[in-house]
């Protein structure tokens, strides 16, 4: 018998109060509860990267953490870059560069590029391909992503 | 998806250790959470977690590095201390274990405590002599290499020390995969000191054989006072073809896997004869 929890978490700059059972995992509240989409399930065991999110600044594969985990934790999604309404230059850039085809791997890609380039504005191609080792994209072939991310980093202070 | 009752945030490794004991076998600890076998288990009903322990550190001193039990392998990757300890190896590997996202939840007591067969950071701690600190209600300290062997059920690894004495020797690691992220066929781990190009000390470590990570000493006798040369090195790898235990499983024959143990060597070789030039 699993038992309930409240969990109070802030996602995207709002304080949320969840309860839910203590074996959901944080991208099932997210996607479930909070009704934040974007972030994606794929494989759901930590292989693909889908479901990447920016937790207490570190990238993490939200399928792997457990909701009553997050207690506390400030999470950024993909919902949360977005400013003033526009997409941000990094998801811009992924529109730009024609480094989105089916999608469903974007949120994660974006996520873990977005926890880089907060620590490191302007890295290497190599410091992009090692940030984003662990999203799986099947249909862009990845340099796109690259060179996406490489455009982002130029508008970065 | 397992029977998760009870999820306990522990706020000292006293309160987290007492809290196991209540509850016994079905209690388990929580490092960085990444092993999915906790949760699906049905055997476990709480999860205790000791991310508020304050087991995130590293501290240089002279007896060597202490790492906590919670500290990721993001974090000892980018260690200034650990980028200078025996070559600057475990912080290579640190980095480039796993995946970006997964190594910054993967931690070292995590990692020790769950210990696959295949597992990469556990035969390079076993090379560098690592030590790890428990606590049972008291501290103590032994070999890391004596406690994989026998596992001690709700003693919490307070943290992993590293012997002082290893800055000009040098740490190496070779796991048999074909792409980075695959789970290797075979292990090999080594750390040697050496003066000039004899070489002084030697701990040689296999795992994934499939079993888990063993120390070699008579490997390891047959590099101590020889000289970093091509003749030292095809004798060891003809006694490793007798002394490393090899087995068969679903990656791998044995036959396959006493080829890698040669292979192994011989990538030793190509090591220490590059740190030595
Ligand atoms: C997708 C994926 C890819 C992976 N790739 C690799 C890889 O390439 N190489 C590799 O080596 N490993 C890999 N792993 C395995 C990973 O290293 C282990 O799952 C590791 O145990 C995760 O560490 P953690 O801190 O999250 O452990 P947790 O999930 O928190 O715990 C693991 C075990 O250790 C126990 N434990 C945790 N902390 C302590 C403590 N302080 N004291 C006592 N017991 C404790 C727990 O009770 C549990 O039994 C991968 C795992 C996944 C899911
Ligand atoms: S859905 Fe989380 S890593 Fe694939
Ligand atoms: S765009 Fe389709 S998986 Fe990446």
């Amino acid at each position: 018998m699993t038992s309930e929890v409240r969990v109070i978490m802030t996602v995207n700059g709002t304080e949320y109060h969840v309860t839910t059972q203590t074996n959901r995992t944080l991208t099932e509240v997210l996607r479930e509860d909070l009704g934040l989409l974007g972030t994606k399930i794929g494989c759901n065991k930590g292989e693909c990267g889908a479901c990447t999110v920016i937790m207490n600044g570190r990238s993490v594969t939200s399928c792997l953490v457990l909701a009553v985990q997050a207690e506390g934790a400030t999470i950024t999604t993909i919902e949360g870059l977005a400013e003033g309404g526009k997409p941000s230059a990094l998801e811009q850039a992924f529109v730009e560069e024609g480094a989105v085809q089916c999608g469903f791997c974007t949120p994660g890609m974006v996520m873990s590029a977005e926890a880089l380039l907060t620590l490191n504005p302007h890295p290497s191609a190599a410091e992009i391909e090692t940030a984003l080792e662990g999203n799986l994209c099947r249909c862009t072939g990845y340099r796109k992503i690259v060179a996406a991310v490489q455009k982002a980093s130029q508008s970065r202070e | 998806m397992g029977r998760i009752a009870q999820y306990y945030h522990a706020t000292s490794l006293e309160d987290a250790f007492a809290k196991a004991k209540q509850l016994g076998p079905v209690a388990a600890y929580v490092g960085g959470g990444v092993e999915l076998v906790l949760r699906r288990n049905p055997e476990i009903t709480t999860l205790i977690d000791l991310s508020r322990c304050g087991l995130d550190y590293i501290a240089a001193a002279p007896e060597g590095i202490e790492i906590g039990s919670q500290t990721t392998l993001t974090t000892i990757s980018r260690s200034a201390d650990i980028k200078q300890y025996a070559g600057g190896s475990f912080a290579y590997w640190a980095g480039r274990i796993a995946q970006n996202n997964l190594r910054d939840m993967i931690t070292v007591g995590g990692v020790i405590g769950r210990n696959q067969p295949w597992n990469d950071v556990v035969p390079h701690l076993v090379a560098l002599g690592a030590q790890v600190r428990l606590f049972d209600g008291a501290e103590r300290i032994m070999p890391l290499s004596g406690y994989i062997e026998a596992k001690q059920p709700g003693v919490i690894i307070k943290g992993v020390l590293l012997p002082a004495g290893n800055a000009g020797s040098s740490g190496f690691l070779w796991r048999f995969t074909r792409t980075q992220q695959d789970i290797s066929t075979l292990h090999f781990s080594a750390l040697v000191s050496f003066d000039g190009k004899v070489m002084t000390a030697a701990n040689l470590v296999f795992a994934g054989r499939p079993g888990h990570a063993a120390l070699y000493p008579r490997l390891s006798e047959g590099l101590v006072g020889k000289s970093l040369s091509h003749e030292t090195f095809a004798r060891v790898a003809e006694m490793a073809l007798d002394l490393v235990e090899v087995g068969t499983d679903l990656r791998a024959t044995g036959e396959f896997r006493r080829e890698l143990v040669r292979a192994a060597i011989v990538n030793l070789e190509e090591h220490m004869t590059g740190v030595a030039q």
